[in-house]
């Protein structure tokens, strides 16, 4: 293998790139893009859901309930005047959960009279369950220890709870989802534009002839395919460096690791899924249909790379299934640097597999561009 | 067109012109095979990661116990939270430190350490347990918090004798009960996902099918053809987008019937309702895909362009994760899309079984969408070659 | 003992079930120009790009300037100069970076290159458009962009897959004079065209149908063993055209004179004709048989012989 032929290559392939304002804003557009919306949109300031409030009671104390719920701005209120009402508003979808506070709450909750404790009532729509299950779990939290909540309709009254559990979370003390997804957004971001721009740059050179020319000169296989992969996956490590910094400065999110050692991981990412998209390339006669494939096999990725659904909680086969992606490798890697501070010698294991997936598959690149039919 | 044309002829002229240029789509369609694979193999795919793979409920979840009580108490709780089903048998661990590495390691979850005086201090009313998590998965960290925070705050040793008014689990410590927002144990939300399953296939059908539809004309050099036609602009882009229309009707029966008979979610209110829906959201999202092979000058990157617009059409949009849960910002830009307000009606007419009039609010959405896009489409489309 | 360049015995492509190239044999002597013809379908690209090595033959074998093509085809490389049927030049690149592309991938650089192309930038008037991008060049300099990258690295063998489709007249005179500078510098060009009338710019026309191989000769013996070959008009006089006429092969009476047709301009025709010019004034003008008609009869006799 000749240096001097692979820098021609190389340089032509940088050149071509950055000429083309296209790829140049999707380059940067669409990493920021995904930072932003992947790190902002599991947030833990959930703010302004509505509550409706039936207030039967309508006495000190229970202002004061209802006070304590909005007061951090997590629930909006909103009065209806009858139960029916509140009902309603919850199956038009105009407020997430409803609170039922019964007459004799003022009396229940200043212990005054019979021993009952003071009761409210939680309504809420099986319609949008995850929503209302845990609107109903943080009333509960909030609510003062004397109170006894009830669910409706029909659900069990699990009043009683005495044993109070003191939680503490390593590396993530207040459970902040962000760095978990800012961490995950590497993955799918190199994932898929790395796939998608080669795959198209290769078809393009094979339609315009440019592909068949250079097969014709004494470059060889290995020379065109690392003349391709390299330049890529140099801009693209320029990529991940400036969506560190952008998830840090913006995102207030950096690695608890060293960054170095993740820019480094990063860039043999990089090429292990650019040879991917070589392979890609390889089927498809046009663009669209190289995109297209890309498309297909780049969602199961997401899906099932451990991005944002674990992957502990599939069915065994598909866990599998899951295993042979590199990108899944390759998040559980980011993960461990950016949360937990994993080094080298902790990431051994999966680095091994990274390394042996991306030798493979770039083997396997090879033999798609020295095919001669 | 003939300036002699009166106004019945000129709408008549209106409809049969958008109805050549649409056959003429529908004839390219039935040969185009990505598109037919696609429209096929999406929905196969998509209804089987949603329906079987994707899950936020955790299973096997591997956790380390710490029992320093030792009596049946604490041996009773371990195996309550034990036969939730979510937890693997618990790993004992000798002493503190060697639970803590292996939760800073990764290899659990969870940590659970019962103090020595467990026994006594249930009988006097203080219980307490000390709970650890592995927070660098805080979707699962919170959701097994909640789940043995939960068994914990049910367990009961034996009736007491006085009515206990401790109504509820108080959890201490660093994290902020916001937190617990994420995860209720007792729901599936695989069937979440499916509910909104026919609006992402739809989203996916509709603009993959027309972004590529300009560009492909510029490029195949039929475009020419087309300007040189008596059509006007507006007839072409109709024209495009109305054979889909009839596609996408299929692929959403489709997999709403596959969410019905392979899941049980049969839609409570009614199918009729859900079609009508359909309409507004199938031409507000093929027009996005129209406006976008107005703006991409090569068919990679219509589909490019695409491609990036879809994945955050599905997170924000509310069918994979609860857009009431975002914060303001995101949870208004979502709004934007065509997805959020079409999850929107599907959950209240399959769940709550919602009637024409309580889909209104989505629908006009929809319809609002659809004009605004459509006619910066025809802004975009310049009616000669340059 | 052969002298020639380029080689290739029984060569053979089966895709499936469907033959492309059926055991074609042909030899190219170094130096020539070589015409490949045959319609679109013919088996033309398929036997041009297993003979660069592009494509594996299922039977056959392919010497070019004595390598061994189908088992050692990287060596090849830098023996022989290929221009594509599209014209492979990067977009986003000017023609001055294609160049220094392609020649880095030889080993040309620095002066070397600066030299080499300065001399081929003005033979092939392409000076103005270095700093073109690629993408604006009109199809002539593109044609001529190509045949230039082709011969940079100064390769004994040119393969040329239809240099000059899609380029007007004018420009199609230019380029093939550039051709034919190369052949005079001892290049090799094997050339595959369609264009039926350019064959007359080359020394040696190979014909293929359907996969097999039904002519091979020079354009002079074509047109005599599928043609009336020269049609001569004279305006003479009886006595006049006595002199040439035992030599044709027919004649017949036209307005003015005699047409007469002769299979070859021999020498002793030649002589006969300038006698008649010289001495009696007579004005003759030669046109020879079109190649069209040449290729029809050769197609025509060949589909009725198999």
């Amino acid at each position: 293998m000749k240096w001097r032929r692979l820098r021609t290559l190389m340089r032509r392939e940088a050149l071509a790139t950055f000429r083309s304002p296209f790829t140049v804003s999707v380059l940067i557009s669409v990493p920021l893009a995904a930072l932003l919306i992947f790190g902002f949109v599991l947030s833990t300031e959930v703010k302004g859901l509505a509550l409706g409030v039936f207030d039967a009671d309508n006495s000190s104390a229970s202002r004061r309930l209802v006070a304590e719920l909005v007061a951090k701005e997590t629930f909006i209120e909103k009065r209806y005047d009858t139960r029916g009402d509140l009902q309603l508003a919850l199956v038009a979808g105009e407020i997430s959960v409803g609170l039922v506070i019964p007459p004799g709450f003022d009396r229940d909750a200043s212990g005054r009279g019979n021993t009952s404790p003071p009761q409210i009532q939680i309504l809420y729509d099986g319609a949008e369950a995850p929503l209302a299950g845990n609107a109903e779990g943080f009333i509960r939290s909030l609510i003062a220890r004397n109170v006894e909540v009830h669910r409706a309709p029909g659900a069990d009254n699990s009043a009683s709870r005495p044993i109070s559990v003191v939680t503490r979370a390593l590396f993530n003390p207040t459970l902040d989802g962000k760095p978990f997804m800012v961490a995950g957004t590497f993955g799918f971001v190199l994932s898929f534009l790395t796939v998608l721009l080669t795959a198209v740059s290769i078809v393009n050179e094979k339609i315009t002839g440019t592909f068949e020319q250079l097969q014709v000169t004494p470059a060889s296989g290995l020379e065109i395919l690392l003349g391709k992969i390299l330049p890529l996956g140099a801009i693209f490590t320029l990529d991940v460096v400036l969506m560190v910094l952008v998830a840090g400065f913006v995102l207030d999110v950096w690695p608890a690791g060293s960054a170095i050692f993740f820019v480094a991981v990063s860039a043999f990412y990089v090429q292990v899924s650019l040879a991917l998209g070589v392979i890609i390339s390889a089927t498809s006669a046009t663009a669209a249909e190289a995109v297209q494939k890309s498309v297909m096999f780049s969602i199961p990725l997401v899906q099932l790379s451990g991005f944002l659904f674990p992957i502990r909680n599939m069915p065994t086969l598909v866990q599998w299934i899951a295993e042979i992606f590199p990108a899944t490798h390759y998040i559980r890697v980011t993960r461990a640097i950016y949360m937990r501070g994993d080094g080298p010698v902790a990431l051994a294991p999966e680095l091994g597999l990274l390394i042996l997936f991306g030798v493979s598959l770039m083997v396997f690149a090879l033999t798609r561009i020295e095919a001669r039919a | 067109m003939n300036a002699r044309e009166g106004t019945a002829e000129r709408a008549s002229r209106f409809w049969t012109n958008i109805g050549a240029v649409a056959y003429k789509e529908a004839s390219v369609i039935r040969h185009d095979k990505a598109l037919l694979a696609t429209v096929f193999a999406q929905p196969v795919m998509m209804l089987l990661l949603f329906g079987l793979a994707l899950s936020n409920k955790p299973a096997d979840v591997p956790w380390l116990v710490l029992d320093r009580s030792r009596t049946g108490a604490s041996r009773a709780l371990l195996q309550e939270i034990e036969h939730t089903g979510y937890f693997l048998r618990p790993r004992p661990v000798a002493g503190y430190g060697e639970g803590v590495a292996l939760l800073k390691s990764g290899r659990a979850l969870a940590f659970v350490v019962v103090p020595s005086s467990f026994r006594r201090d249930l009988e006097s009313g203080q219980p307490q347990i000390q709970l650890l998590l592995d927070g660098a998965d805080p979707l699962s960290a919170a959701r097994i918090g909640a789940y043995i925070a939960q068994v914990a705050g049910a367990f009961n040793l034996r009736p007491l004798p006085s009515t206990n008014p401790d109504a509820q689990t108080v959890t201490r410590g660093p994290i902020d009960i916001r937190q617990q927002f994420w995860f209720n144990p007792t729901l599936a939300d695989n069937r979440f996902f499916l509910v909104g399953l026919a609006g992402m296939l739809l989203t996916n059908l509709c603009l993959a099918a027309t972004s590529l539809g300009l560009v492909a004309e510029r490029e195949g050099g039929t475009y020419e053809q087309m300007l040189a036609s008596p059509t006007t602009p507006l007839q072409l882009l109709l024209g495009k987008l109305l054979p889909y229309v009839g596609l996408n009707y299929a692929v959403m029966l489709m997999a709403t019937l596959a969410a019905a008979v392979f899941f049980g979610i049969w839609p409570r209110g009614s199918w009729i309702t859900l079609l009508i829906i359909t309409f507004p959201f199938v031409l507000a999202s093929l027009s996005i895909g129209v406006l976008v092979s107005t703006l991409a000058r090569t068919s990679a990157q219509a589909v490019f362009i695409t491609v990036f617009f879809i994945l955050p059409s599905f997170v924000l949009s509310g069918s994979m994760l609860p857009y009431q849960f975002m914060p303001e910002g995101i949870r208004e830009i979502g709004a934007a899309f065509p997805l959020r307000w079409y999850q929107i009606a599907l959950r209240a007419i399959t769940e709550r079984g919602a009637g024409l009039t309580d889909i209104s609010v989505p629908f006009l959405a929809l319809a609002v969408i659809f004009v605004v896009t459509i006619s910066l489409a025809r802004l975009r489309m310049n009616p000669r070659l340059d | 003992m052969s002298t020639a360049i380029i080689r290739a015995v029984g060569l053979t492509k089966r895709f499936g079930d469907f033959t492309a190239v059926d055991d074609l044999t042909i030899e190219v002597e170094a130096g020539t120009i070589f015409a490949f013809l045959g319609a679109n379908g013919s088996g033309k690209s398929t036997t041009i790009r297993m003979l660069i090595g592009l494509l594996q033959p299922t039977g056959g074998s392919i010497e070019v300037d004595g390598i061994d093509v189908i088992h050692h085809a990287r060596r090849v490389r830098d023996h022989i100069g290929y221009m594509g049927q599209k014209v492979s030049l990067y977009q986003g690149l000017s023609l001055r970076e294609n160049v220094e592309f392609y020649a880095g991938l030889h080993g040309l650089e620095g002066q070397a290159l600066t030299s080499r192309w300065s001399e081929l930038s003005e033979r092939f008037e392409l000076r103005q458009a270095e700093t073109e991008k690629a993408e604006d060049l009109p199809a002539g300099i593109r044609q001529r962009a190509g045949l230039a990258l082709s011969t940079l690295h100064q390769p004994r063998v040119l393969f040329l897959d239809e240099p000059t489709a899609g380029v007007d007249i004018r420009n199609r005179g230019l380029f093939w004079e550039l051709i034919q500078e190369e052949a005079d510098s001892e290049v090799t060009v094997f050339v595959t065209t369609h264009f039926l009338e350019e064959v007359d710019y080359c020394d040696h026309v190979a014909f293929i149908d359907a996969g097999r191989l039904i002519a091979d000769a020079s354009p002079a013996e074509l047109r005599q063993r599928y043609s009336e070959g020269y049609q001569v008009d004279l305006e003479a006089g009886p006595d006049d055209s006595a002199i040439i006429e035992p030599l044709a092969a027919r004649t017949e009476q036209i307005d003015g004179g005699v047409r007469a047709w002769f299979p070859s301009l021999t020498p002793e025709v030649l002589g006969r004709l300038e006698v008649l010019s010289r001495e009696r004034g007579v004005r003759a003008s030669i046109t020879q048989a079109p190649m069209t008609h040449v290729f029809r009869q050769l197609l025509m006799q060949a589909r009725e012989a198999s």
